[in-house]
């Protein structure tokens, strides 16, 4: 009904719907990548959908996706290092895009609620948001020492 | 709209549901189970039940995966000094 709604579900269309596709089909570095990115925008859409609805709750959602996330990316880059480790994946693009959306969403909605504890979360939210990313793209690109998986191995 | 947010989140289901059917390589299905479990959350939320999403996205996002990963890593590692045995 209201305009954080109608932001919801372009979000979720323009966003989501893509990562379904990319996640189906092609490679498995493109299917990685994807699903990390699909975590951000899933993120964004619970965030904008607890403005929509008027539920401040409904961000716990966003925080638990927003740790859960980047530490899933993480599980595959470590558990497929031997299958991407021919061709990494890079998304640069992608992680910027993320991370600005992440901070245009956060801000509008901190501009939204005003002051108060609920901006503290709304902050956590997004530096975790964006933290998660620039690690989770590192790392899936194989940025971090290989020296510290190799021993493993 | 909220009517077209209710059927946009269950198409975005049915898609990745069918997708992760289809898909037949574990460690990609995987992948799509993880999607799958992304677009379960935003149904549960626009369905408003958010605890049933909440616990969807803890299970979904990171746990599903990481089980079926290290089976398939196990299965892999057993399978291939069968191989070369035989």
């Amino acid at each position: 009904m209201n305009g954080w709604l109608v932001a919801a579900t372009v979000l979720l269309a323009v966003g989501f719907g893509p990562v379904v596709w990319g996640v189906a089909t092609g490679p498995l570095e493109r299917r990685v990548v994807a699903q990390n990115f699909g975590t951000s925008v899933v993120c964004l859409v619970l965030l904008l959908l607890s403005q929509g609805y008027a539920r401040p709750s409904y961000v716990d959602l966003a925080l638990v996706l927003a740790v859960l996330g980047p530490a899933g990316t993480l599980v595959y880059a470590r558990l497929l290092a031997e299958d991407l480790d021919d061709d990494p994946p890079h998304a640069h693009a992608l992680t910027v895009v993320a991370a600005s959306a992440a901070v245009v969403v956060v801000v509008a909605m901190c501009l939204a609620t005003g002051a108060g504890r609920a901006t503290v979360k709304l902050v956590l939210i997004g530096a975790l948001l964006v933290a998660g990313n620039v690690i989770a793209s590192r790392a899936l690109s194989g940025g971090f020492p290989k020296g510290a998986a190799a021993s493993r191995d | 709209m909220t009517d077209a947010l209710t059927l946009l989140s269950l198409l975005l289901v049915a898609a990745s549901a069918t997708a992760a059917v289809v898909v037949r390589d574990p460690s990609r299905q995987a992948l799509v189970l993880a999607v799958l479990g992304l677009a379960l959350a935003v149904l549960f939320t626009v369905l408003q039940a958010p605890d049933v999403g909440l616990s969807q996205l803890a299970v979904g996002s990171a746990l599903t995966p990481l089980l079926i990963l290290l089976s398939v890593r196990k299965v892999r590692r057993r399978g291939q000094p069968e191989d070369g045995e035989r």
